[in-house]
């Protein structure tokens, strides 16, 4: 690769602060830095650095994600990969937009939204409108609050909220009914003009009419719903791995999980015609999903361990009551969006608490 | 003793257990500055004849801390700016030409205690000691209200403790003994990686019966050994009108006892030399300035690398017009620059690589040396707020959060997350996946607090 590593050494001065493409600086920062390493070294002691940044960090994330996109693709077709693209494509020219105008760093956070957008769209959303989602995730989202680290909400979550709440019917109907068999939907195109292969039925939306899906099919994906949202086995695996890798915090995780579970199975013992059973709460719709990747956002979670345990039971609890009293079908979104707005608050709180407890001690 | 957060990185190029002699060196060039002191009051004129101990200049900030002469010779103030320097008499003694300079006397309050404790600050021993919490040289005139002596130093590269002790047992229970005498009935906590091992029950054995010492086990995770940090778990408080607390390591207990034992004064160094930058790290016994250029070429120091005065962590970069070791040099880092540049880093699996994240897949592997440059490893981006800094602070104070306030301006709220409390032991900027400089930037509001506190009360 030392031809590449030389073109850009070669074109370096032409982007520095005194070279004619200086304004496209950060976009050549950001590719110089893709594909190789920094020369920079430590400015003081701390003399040297762990190997950790935030390329490898959010990297890490992509990670997790791709056994549940892979799902994705299997059981939804390749129309999956154009969402995807298209998600990328655009968040992409709006964050480099963003840098170039605010004279910043183009951050990697976006290697994440740009993934986890769409897998938290129905399969076959017209295009335009997932790049008009993408498009709200990342600049009301995340730039309008400073970018990546500075931002309230989750971006991702704010692109579909504006998705849902805008296009309520896009975004609840034209689900795929999922391939099977060792192809599964691995070489079809479907669409919404795709007839045979459209139903109106998720577990979540067959509950509110009385039917409760089987946990297995849950459990392994081949029900309809959101792209990457379908498949247990797919997110717990991915989403093991993010716990295991410190990226993701396991308080989040297990504390939305058993929050969620235990005022579910407490609604269904009190009464078990009117609301589901746990573990198919867990295996329907976007909880699962939610839990692993979206409230495990580190920049819209509270930052404390015991925030994050308060955070984890809101979603948990709030994703529920939505789910079982409310006309919606599904209430991990809002859920999440009402933690991240209280956990700056949660924040204040714990740390009050904390360095009072710190300032006696000594 | 435990302690929360902390983290141990095994890093390849650890000194080995020898300590090596330096050759001769003709001419000394000592820093009048070091990281505690400024020694700005001269006691010598150009072209005045020395010998070894002689007082060459002052701190008069620190107690009148005195910087020593490391040998017989004549001195120059004024040829390298800085620095005094000395070029050693050939093969013979001379006599000074001058009486020797009339270092401060004890005060005439002073008892038996005040006066041998005058006699170490003017031998060079004093100081080795320092505030537990500040680090600041204790006034000679007061007495502490506990004293920590710590035989580990966990910071790559410093000088080892058990490299210091081997053959001086004797010598350093001898110290233990004085350090005693200088106390009423305070108690001195020796510190040992291990309370049972051979090493520390020979130290109680032979202090039994002189000095009151309490051994204490202390965990071998950085900085586990930092003073305020053991203080603070022995429930010795700052602010109490009890006194300071005393904390000084290996080096300083032999010290005390060669001025008290031996009626000589202290003017060479047991110094760590490592990293990757010199192909055989060890120790060396380097005089007080005794010259750089020397020690690089004795050791093979690189050309591209970066050579740091102290650890990886807390040491301080030796730059080009540094000419020799200062009095408070404790081992010497050497570090290669980066050089190349690894194509999609992020990307690969990356088994040499070790972080304290397991995003690299050397996390699967057992522990391992790793190596490493003074490469910042990323690109400056804004918080993300991972945790990593606060999970690693061993002061269990929140970097992130004093970070955000510094960033918003917000520098009253800033005082609540209590910036005193750091250690400065340089994890939190080690670990942050952002790059962000928290160790220095915390260091920086901790020391203008303590600062603007001293004016306060002086003003008083």
């Amino acid at each position: 690769m030392k031809w590449l590593l030389r073109i850009l050494e070669d074109l370096h001065p032409h982007f520095g602060p005194h070279g004619a493409l200086r304004r496209f600086g950060p976009l050549f920062e950001a590719i110089d830095n893709f594909f190789f390493s920094s020369r920079v070294s430590t400015p003081g002691a701390p003399h040297i650095r762990d190997p950790i940044d935030l390329k490898r960090f959010m990297t890490m994330v992509v990670v997790g994600l791709l056994p549940c996109t892979a799902a994705g693709i299997y059981f939804f077709g390749l129309r999956v990969l154009a969402v995807i693209i298209v998600s990328y494509v655009v968040g992409g020219i709006a964050e480099v937009f963003f840098a170039i105008i605010r004279k910043e760093k183009i951050n990697e956070g976006f290697l994440v939204t740009g993934l986890i957008f769409p897998l938290v769209l129905p399969p076959t959303l017209p295009l335009w409108m997932v790049a008009l989602g993408v498009l709200f995730g990342v600049v009301v989202g995340k730039e309008l609050f400073g970018g990546t680290g500075r931002n309230l909400f989750n971006p991702a979550i704010a692109g579909r909220c504006f998705l849902a709440l805008g296009y309520p019917v896009a975004m609840s109907s034209g689900w795929v009914i999922p391939g099977s068999g060792l192809a599964g939907r691995l070489f079809q195109y479907v669409s919404v003009t795709t007839v045979d292969a459209i139903t109106k039925a998720t577990p979540l939306g067959l509950a509110k009419q009385g039917t409760i899906t089987d946990i297995l099919p849950l459990f392994v994906g081949n029900v309809a719903g959101c792209i990457g949202e379908t498949s247990g086995l797919a997110i717990v695996a991915g989403g093991l791995f993010l716990l295991w890798t410190r990226v993701a915090n396991w308080r989040i995780v297990v504390s939305v999980l058993v929050f969620s579970s235990v005022l579910a199975g407490a609604l269904h013992h009190v009464s078990p015609h009117s609301f589901a059973p746990a573990l198919w709460h867990l295996g329907a719709g976007g909880l699962l999903f939610g839990a692993f990747f979206m409230a495990t956002d580190p920049v819209t979670c509270p930052a404390t361990n015991a925030g994050k345990w308060i955070f984890g039971a809101l979603v948990g609890i709030v994703t529920i009551l939505i789910r079982s009293f409310s006309g919606y079908v599904e209430g991990v979104m809002f859920a999440i969006l009402i933690g991240n707005t209280v956990a700056p608050l949660l924040d204040e709180m714990v740390y009050k608490i904390q360095m009072k407890r710190l300032a006696n001690e000594a | 003793m435990s302690m929360k957060g902390g983290c141990t990185i095994l890093l390849q190029g650890k000194p080995d257990g020898q300590v090596r002699i330096l050759p001769a060196a003709e001419v000394f060039s000592i820093p009048r500055t070091t990281k505690r002191f400024n020694f700005s009051t001269l006691c010598m004129k150009d072209g005045q004849k020395v010998r070894r101990g002689t007082v060459l200049a002052l701190d008069p900030s620190s107690y009148s801390v005195p910087l020593l002469s490391p040998c017989s010779g004549t001195v120059t103030t004024t040829k390298e700016a800085g620095h005094i320097r000395i070029e050693r008499d050939a093969g013979r003694e001379t006599e000074p030409d001058l009486a020797d300079f009339d270092f401060p006397h004890a005060p005439q309050s002073a008892d038996s205690k005040g006066k041998i404790r005058y006699s170490l600050l003017r031998n060079g021993a004093w100081q080795f000691l320092r505030d537990a919490y500040t680090a600041a040289l204790p006034d000679p005139a007061g007495a502490p209200q506990a004293v920590i002596v710590s035989t580990v130093n966990l910071e790559p590269f410093t000088a080892r403790g058990d490299v210091q002790i081997r053959n001086q047992i004797s010598s350093f229970t001898r110290g233990l003994e004085h350090l005693q005498s200088l106390l009423e009935y305070q108690p001195i906590y020796v510190v040992f990686p291990k309370v049972n091992s051979a090493f520390a029950q020979k130290v109680r054995d032979s202090v039994r019966g002189y000095a009151w010492v309490r051994l204490l086990e202390t965990s071998t995770v950085y900085p586990a050994d930092d003073f305020a940090l053991i203080a603070r778990s022995l429930g010795l408080r700052s602010s109490t009108g009890k006194g300071v607390v005393w904390g000084l390591r290996t080096e300083g207990v032999i010290a005390m006892d060669r001025v008290i034992t031996a009626h000589d004064s202290v003017t060479t160094r047991i110094i760590g030399v490592g990293g990757l930058g010199i192909p055989h790290p060890t120790h060396l016994e380097a005089p007080v300035g005794y010259p750089l250029s020397t020690i690089r070429e004795f050791c093979g120091i690189q050309a591209a690398s970066r050579v740091v005065s102290g650890g990886v962590f807390t040491g301080t970069r030796i730059g080009t017009e540094q000419l020799g070791i200062d009095s408070e040099c404790n081992g010497i880092t050497v570090i290669p620059e980066p050089e190349e540049r690894e194509f999609l880093s992020f990307a690969r699996p990356c088994f040499a690589k070790r972080s304290y994240s397991r995003a690299f897949a050397s996390a699967v592997l057992p522990r391992f040396f790793e190596r490493f440059t003074t490469a910042l490893r990323g690109e400056n981006r804004a918080c993300i707020s991972c945790g990593y800094c606060s999970e690693v602070c061993p002061a269990r104070i929140v970097p992130s959060a004093i970070h955000k306030l510094l960033y918003q301006n917000n520098i009253d709220e800033v005082e609540s997350f209590l910036p005193g409390r750091c250690i400065g032991c340089g994890l939190c900027s080690y670990v942050c996946p952002s790059k962000i400089e928290l160790a220095a930037e915390i260091i920086r509001v901790r020391d203008t607090i303590r600062q603007e506190q001293s004016i306060g009360k002086a003003g008083h």
